[in-house]
């Protein structure tokens, strides 16, 4: 309370205020903002209390038994199964729900991203191992003779298929130390060199409507061995940001097959998930397309 | 200071033989001197926070089961290298009845997390509760500013002094009853001591930490820039999963010490009021 609404108050009703009030007030420091208050004092029937009491006990009862429940139904089924809760309650409603939080966060991920926006760039010395991160077997290296880089939907209407030399030759090598981050939180910091996407992207145009990038592998493997083709959506916002290369080189040495011989996707500003080894096949779509991981319940765009 | 504790005294319901007011009005109602203690903004997101944190810490664990941070050179026989396994595998062997767990590198996942080969779901659940971590962040600010509760929280310099009173007074305690002897609570008119005042303004400075340190992990490039604050990325994944048992290391003190004070302590998080009007209610003999 203020001196001034102390002293309005004074002239109204002088009557009413005790002797102790009618003594001058310090003025408020400015300090006094962050001075704890003391509290004031109500006084209450104590049956009123216990009412208040009973109603709130009963509010925050409720509250508690709902937050429970609804933290009960989000948990996955395989630990509902631990928890000896059986009854099956991995609904398609849930699904939809946690989905709708995975695609909040592309959302903001996606609101984040900006095309002028670099990343951090490293030295050689700050280089780290890099692992071979293939999810099955690594390809058999007998494929790399004969590959192909396959694009669709293309402006010309035409499929291209196009070599290594043919990419080279016409193409700048672009050199870049960037970190590749992995959903599962490990990070390796690695020198790159490849061609730009975006040069690939004016050098052969997409059709005009054409919002999405398909980069395919069909060099992928299983466990066991058998073709297990990888497929990651990139938007083309993305695809044109200046540090996403079609990688050629590793550590200044041509592509091993650990690393995705010949070409592969390097894209910093998306998980490593995205970063699609051995690409045999571009498709330029209007619709967002398929993404092998988003299919096995990870998020679709990735953006980091 | 002294003008509320004189009409404290005034209206407390103690009856009093020289008080002319007692005298004169004999039918007196009882009633019951209180304070208003938590916003009810303020209340409800301390009491949210218990699900959204253990959802948080349970598909944190499942994210850090794919990829630890703490790590050693890969056991020869196994190829484990998490240091949690390890705890895992070593409570199977020592705690009774573990013996034959199924799998005891997983224990501790298993028990302190959704489970491991749950990084998809993990991390989905994780979202949507840091999600609303955030926004229940928000409405504990609203409430605390809307209160004026924030004031309470604020360190102060007199904290060191009297932090080092109430260390003394709980190191002395359990020796005092032992030997039937009274030792005094330290006595305090602001809302919180010394030492609940750090451990309350503690856990707002660990969430915005970990809400940090959380944003840098999941964007590392875009918020290059505030990982680069933590020490990068790899530094801030440590951050964050220490901050994570800075809540645990709180939750557990703050619960018990709860529940040794009493009805009065807990019933004001619920309902907000506490007869409590004298700050850290008369231990220390003044009055």
């Amino acid at each position: 309370m203020s001196a001034d609404e102390n002293d309005s108050q004074a002239k109204q009703k002088p009557e009413e205020l005790p002797s102790a009030d009618k003594r001058p007030r310090p003025l408020p420091k400015a300090g006094r903002f962050f001075e704890e208050q003391t509290p004031k004092i109500f006084e209450a029937a104590p049956r009123a209390l216990r009412r208040l009491t009973r109603r709130d006990l009963l509010i925050f009862g409720a509250g508690s038994l709902g937050a429970l429940a609804g933290f009960g139904y989000l948990l996955p089924q395989d630990t509902l199964d631990r928890l000896g809760v059986h009854a099956n309650l991995d609904t398609p409603r849930k699904e939809r729900f946690l989905n709708h939080a995975l695609s909040f966060d592309d959302d903001v991920a996606e609101a984040l991203y900006s095309p002028n926006r670099t990343v951090a760039t490293y030295s050689k010395s700050q280089i780290t191992p890099l692992r071979n991160n293939y999810e099955g077997l690594t390809p058999d290296p007998s494929y790399i003779p004969g590959w192909r880089l396959q694009l669709e939907g293309l402006a010309s209407g035409l499929t291209l298929s196009l070599d290594l030399h043919t990419l080279l030759a016409r193409f700048q090598l672009h050199e870049q130390i960037t970190r590749l981050v992995c959903v599962e939180g490990w990070s390796a910091i690695a020198w790159w060199s490849g061609l730009k996407f975006a040069d690939l992207l004016q050098a052969y145009p997409p059709v005009s409507q054409a919002r999405w990038a398909s980069v395919n592998s069909s060099l992928n493997l299983d466990e066991d061995g058998n073709p297990d083709p990888y497929y990651a959506s990139l938007d083309l916002a993305t695809a044109r940001h200046p540090q996403t290369l079609l990688a050629t080189h590793f550590n200044g040495q041509s592509l091993t097959v650990d690393h995705g011989a010949p070409l592969r996707l390097l894209v910093p500003v998306k998980l490593g998930l995205k970063n699609v080894k051995a690409v045999t096949k571009i498709t330029y779509t209007a619709d967002q397309p398929n993404d092998y991981w988003a299919e096995r319940g990870y998020s679709h765009y990735d953006g980091i | 200071m002294t003008e509320p504790s004189t009409s404290a005294s005034m209206m407390h319901p103690t009856p009093r033989n020289d008080s002319p007011a007692a005298a004169s009005a004999p039918a007196q109602k009882p009633s019951t001197a209180i304070i208003r203690k938590h916003h009810l903004l303020v209340r409800w997101s301390h009491w949210l926070n218990v699900p959204i944190l253990l959802g948080l810490i349970l598909s944190g664990m499942s994210i850090y089961w794919a990829s630890p941070v703490y790590q050693h050179n890969p056991d020869p026989s196994t190829g484990n290298v998490d240091y949690v396994a390890d705890i895992g595998t070593w409570i199977c062997a020592h705690v009774p009845g573990l013996h034959h767990y199924s799998s005891p590198p997983d224990w501790i996942y298993n028990h302190m997390s959704l489970g491991p080969y749950l990084l998809a779901n993990a991390l989905r659940v994780h979202w949507f509760f840091a999600y609303l971590f955030m926004l229940n962040g928000l409405v504990y600010i609203l409430g605390l500013a809307l209160s004026g509760d924030w004031r309470a929280l604020l360190p102060r310099l007199t904290d060191l002094r009297d932090a080092a009173k109430m260390q003394l007074y709980y190191i002395g305690k359990p020796f005092a009853v032992l030997l039937r002897r009274t030792w005094l609570h330290p006595r305090f008119t602001t809302k919180y001591n010394a030492l609940q005042r750090v451990a309350y303004f503690s856990m707002p400075v660990a969430a915005c930490l970990s809400i940090a340190t959380g944003w840098s992990i999941h964007k590392p490039m875009q918020l290059h820039w505030l990982a680069a604050i933590f020490g990068g990325y790899n530094a801030a994944r440590m951050w964050h999963f220490w901050l994570m048992w800075l809540f645990i290391l709180f939750v557990v003190p703050h619960v018990v010490l709860v529940l040794t004070d009493g009805w009065d302590t807990l019933r004001s998080m619920i309902a907000g009021w506490s007869a409590r009007v004298h700050g850290s209610e008369g231990f220390e003999n003044e009055r």
